[in-house]
């Protein structure tokens, strides 16, 4: 078989670059795939996000509280891809951003007395010094010098 | 290629062994009869020391295979030169006999997925990431051993079986195969696809070594979590792949949930019982 043609792989940058826009930025579902399978893939990519986000800014998570986490970020990741630079820090860094919006007007706003108080409690983790966060993670399991990014 | 009597010279064929976490370190440390371990490659980072535990893996001579999950060799681009290296100088770090990836694509358009996504199945794909396969072949101190990986959804413009592919790719670049019989459990589940026809489409003398690990039946789909114990119709998947050829080595990957020492001891040697049944038969 001869090598691949320039041809070849721009059909398979499309397809690739469509699927992974139904399944990360909320781009609809090409042709031919079924949609049930993709909102099964569109779950379980923002789960696995999720625990890294967890691991990276614990303090995030316990600012939100369980009614606002997961439920606010599964629904936020479905249209903001994770930061291609940064892992996990850098996404918990973007979903931060967005909670913090959410308060001053800014996307998604909604104005609660419960945002409000997350807010600022999203302002001190976002404060911690590295070696802070890295504290928080070893007791969440993760060592120095590991990345919390890994996924098997 | 007999990758398998290179790589594992010192264990023999049907070696068993489990991937090394950190969440498990000493465990692993601990357990009897641990013919290989797998780390992360992505996991090893530079500048750091390796882990101690790992070190006392390598001065027992137990031999460490990074496995990675960040290259895309199932991408449209061609693999990152970057990402090559990185993976090349932790082979050389561990004396690795050899280093696995996936047949996954893991970002396309500028963006990252966060996870392995299954590739078309079609002969311009198979065109494209055979050429990939050669160029982290030609970047790579060791060999390449590419694994099935676990999927939820399949592409409509699939022209080849999963067997087929792989079969295929190993024709055209001589890479190595890590089968995944816990992923051949998923393809039977999520898309009907019989391990038993599988197997028999893949050259399983290109085996380099097989991966086995539990998973989750949710809303009718396997998800390949890696955090609860190996199930019976895995086991048996493991039995069917044994009697066709066994394989140089079988590892087990627990990555949640991690149950007590006993447990994990338990089902290596559930799985040391399938691989030495199929020796005594064959």
């Amino acid at each position: 078989m001869s090598g691949a043609s320039e041809s070849d792989r721009e059909e398979l940058a499309r397809r690739q670059s469509e699927l992974l826009g139904a399944l990360i930025a909320g781009d609809p579902v090409p042709a031919g795939f079924d949609p049930g399978r993709v909102e099964v893939q569109v779950l379980s990519l923002a789960a696995k996000r999720r625990d890294g986000v967890e691991r990276a800014m614990p303090g995030l998570v316990a600012a939100l509280g369980p009614q606002r986490w997961p439920s606010e970020f599964t629904a936020w990741a479905r249209s903001h891809p994770k930061p291609a630079e940064g892992g996990s820090r850098a996404d918990a860094e973007a979903f931060a951003t967005y909670v913090e919006g959410m308060r001053v007007g800014g996307e998604g706003a909604v104005q609660t007395e419960g945002a409000v108080q997350t807010e600022g409690a999203v302002q001190t983790e976002r404060r911690r010094t590295w070696w802070e966060r890295r504290r928080a993670r070893r007791r969440g399991g993760d060592g120095g010098g590991w990345n919390p990014d890994a996924h098997y | 290629m007999l990758l398998g009597v290179v790589v594992f010279e010192l264990t023999g064929r049907g070696a068993v062994g489990i991937g090394w976490r950190p969440e498990i370190d000493l465990v692993v440390e601990r357990l009897d009869g641990v013919g290989f371990v797998e780390v992360i490659a992505e996991n090893v980072c530079d500048g750091h020391a390796l882990p101690a535990s790992l070190r006392l893996m390598r001065e027992r001579g137990v031999p460490v295979v990074p496995h990675g999950v960040s290259l895309g060799i199932g991408g449209a681009e061609r693999p990152d030169a970057a990402r090559l290296a990185r993976l090349a100088s932790v082979a050389e770090r561990l004396d690795a006999p050899l280093v696995s990836e996936h047949l996954a694509f893991v970002r396309a358009g500028g963006m990252e997925a966060g996870h392995l996504l299954p590739v078309p199945r079609t002969r311009a794909a198979l065109r494209v990431i055979a050429e990939n396969v050669r160029i982290a072949q030609d970047a790579l101190p060791v060999p390449l051993a590419l694994e099935n990986p676990a999927t939820l959804l399949s592409w409509p413009e699939n022209e080849l079986t999963e067997g087929e592919f792989l079969a295929e790719l190993v024709a055209l670049t001589g890479v190595s195969l890590l089968i995944d019989v816990a992923n051949l459990h998923t393809e039977r589940v999520n898309h009907s696809a019989d391990p038993a026809r599988a197997l028999a489409e893949l050259p399983l003398e290109s085996v380099a070594y097989v991966h086995i690990a539990g998973g989750e039946l949710r809303g009718g789909l396997w998800h390949d979590t890696h955090a609860a114990a190996v199930p019976p119709a895995v086991l048996e998947i493991l039995a069917m792949l044994c009697e066709r050829r066994v394989p140089p080595g079988v590892l087990l990957e627990r990555d949640g949930a991690f149950p007590p020492p006993d447990e994990l001891a338990g089902e290596m040697a559930a799985i040391r019982r399938v691989v030495a049944g199929a020796g005594v038969r064959g």
